[in-house]
């Protein structure tokens, strides 16, 4: 216990008498938690981009005039069971015709012309929505097999393959993109820490071996490092989280309008508070120690 | 107090620090170790503190078989013997006083008696006034007081210096090799490395001569000679 509150001593002293350093230290781990954070942000954005392109994609499948609920049943309950589909929505004829005549309101030809048939024309309409939109394509091969030929009309997604095609390929390429840069971050960081706390080493080597002189354990030398690690860590945390939370109220209104989303940013690291944070901390600490170790082991030898 | 047999301390196929060398210093011994440059005693001193590890031989120090110490005895070792060198080997970012007492700090000694021991030794080697300086605040000599009071504070029955008067003009090199026969007085065992002649020839003391890694001469009241 005598020996942990001495550390701690030495800890702050040296935090004290090489303050210059000190603040090197903690500029550097708030850069690297800025460009992590950055990197979340980008993240968050694409994921939400990503999910609403997806959502946005549906394949839709018009029934022909004069089919039978039951028959429109079936193909549903069909579609349903296929563990790709996420999402189907089932308008009949009436909900079809409100719609269609919402779309042309403005043009009255068009309505007139409508109004003068006695019966509905249109046929029902079932949506469907997958997990992926790579998936469309199982689920139109799915539905174009002879049984159906005659009671589905039309599907839209002939006109639309290529359109969903293109944007599979973007956004699994977006995906990509973000994954290696996150990874070639992470890389950097290690680097730039790593070196950051081996040049501070090696200009404290002196005191490293002195400090073996005169009959001090390992302990003794690497506890203090140890100790500053997680202070400069901590207070590296606090800094970076007070300028991602200025620089989240300054973006979220526009990324709310550009997302229809009110304040996304705030919302995602309040969801993700605890994972971001621990995971930041940990890394920071993990990164320091770590290093710092690697760093002081060839002048602990003494 | 201290005895070699045999030793031989080989660095690299081509380096010798030292080549079989025995010697046998006693309880309350003042020796002077002398010889050209690259001659091998600064790397008894390294062996003595286990810094090094010997090639060859048996090295004992109080009965304590130092010659393969392992890695955790290291400390213990360097707690019973006090150790000065040329270039001070002071911390820089601590003042007098701390840089004396990080040795028993770190030694695990109460905080009391480091406020006790501390005072004392500074007042033996004349640094009372200079308590709160930091080591760039002090001249070479100052220097070299403020690491003698270290080296003082676990009372060591050894104290070993390397060229201590090394980096010092004549009138501070004579005042550290005074304090030097004072803590021999006190019946602390001295092995002082030197190269200075005219301290060799004042001291009157024994005198070990190594040449090539090898002891050449050793004599009781010996002189500098080469
Ligand atoms: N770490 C080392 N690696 C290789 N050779 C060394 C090392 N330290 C000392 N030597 C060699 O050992 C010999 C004795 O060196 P040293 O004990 O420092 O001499 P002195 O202190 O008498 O000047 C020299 O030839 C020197 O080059
Ligand atoms: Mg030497």
């Amino acid at each position: 216990m005598l020996s942990f509150f001495r550390v701690l001593h030495f800890a702050f002293q040296d935090i004290v008498r090489n303050i210059s350093l000190s603040f090197m230290t903690v500029i550097i781990l708030v850069l690297m938690l800025l460009s992590i954070n950055t990197l979340v942000v980008v993240r968050a954005v694409t994921e939400h981009v990503v999910s609403q392109v997806k959502e946005q994609i549906d394949v839709s499948v018009y029934f022909a005039h004069d089919i039978k609920q039951e028959q429109m049943e079936e193909i549903k309950k069909y579609i349903s069971a296929f563990p790709e589909v996420v999402k189907t929505t089932f308008l009949d004829k009436e909900a079809v015709l409100a719609e269609f005549k919402e779309t042309h309101k403005d043009n009255n030809n068009i309505l007139n012309s409508l109004n003068e048939l006695e019966e509905n024309p249109l046929g029902a309409t079932l949506i469907i929505q997958t997990r992926e939109p790579r998936d469309y394509e199982k689920i139109i091969t799915a539905l174009s097999i002879p049984e159906y030929k005659d009671i589905i009309e039309s599907k839209t997604f002939a006109d639309t393959q290529k359109a969903i095609e293109r944007i599979s390929l973007i956004t699994a390429q977006i995906e990509k993109a973000v994954l290696i840069l996150s990874a070639l971050f992470a890389i950097i960081s290690f680097f730039v820490i790593f070196n950051t706390i081996r040049v501070a080493i090696y200009t404290q080597r002196m005191e490293i071996g002195i400090k073996k002189l005169v009959g001090a354990t390992d302990w003794f030398v690497r506890g203090p490092y140890i100790i500053e690690s997680i202070i400069f860590s901590g207070i590296s945390m606090v800094i970076a989280g007070a300028i991602v939370y200025a620089v989240l109220q300054f973006l979220d209104p526009y990324l709310g309008i550009i997302l229809y989303s009110e304040g996304f940013l705030t919302k995602y690291f309040q969801n993700n508070i605890l994972l971001i944070v621990g995971i930041e901390f940990g890394v920071v600490l993990l990164l320091t120690i770590i290093t710092s170790g690697l760093a002081m082991r060839k002048y602990l030898r003494i | 107090m201290i005895t070699l047999s045999q030793i031989s301390k080989q660095y690299t196929k081509k380096s010798v620090g030292l080549d079989n060398i025995s010697l046998h210093v006693d309880s309350g011994e003042f020796v002077c170790i002398v010889g050209q440059s690259g001659t091998g005693k600064t790397t008894l001193v390294k062996l003595l503190i286990a810094e090094e590890r010997p090639t060859k031989g048996k090295l004992e120090i109080g009965g304590w078989d130092i010659s393969r110490i392992s890695y955790r005895d290291v400390p213990l070792l360097r707690r019973q013997i006090g150790v000065i060198f040329q270039d001070y080997k002071l911390l820089e970012k601590k003042t007098v006083t701390e840089n004396v007492s990080f040795a028993l700090q770190v030694a695990g000694t109460p905080h009391k008696r480091i406020k006790n021991v501390v005072p004392r030794v500074l007042d033996i080697v004349g640094l009372s006034d200079k308590k709160y300086a930091y080591p760039y605040q002090l001249s070479g000599g100052q220097k070299q007081r403020v690491a003698i009071a270290r080296s003082l504070v676990h009372r060591p029955k050894i104290l070993v210096a390397d060229e201590p008067t090394g980096n010092l003009d004549a009138i501070n090199a004579h005042e550290i090799i005074e304090i030097l026969k004072k803590i021999n007085d006190f019946g602390t065992t001295i092995l002082l490395v030197t190269h200075d002649k005219d301290i060799v020839n004042r001291l009157r003391k024994r005198v070990i001569t190594l040449h090539n890694g090898q002891i050449v001469v050793d004599k009781k009241q010996g002189t500098y000679q080469l």
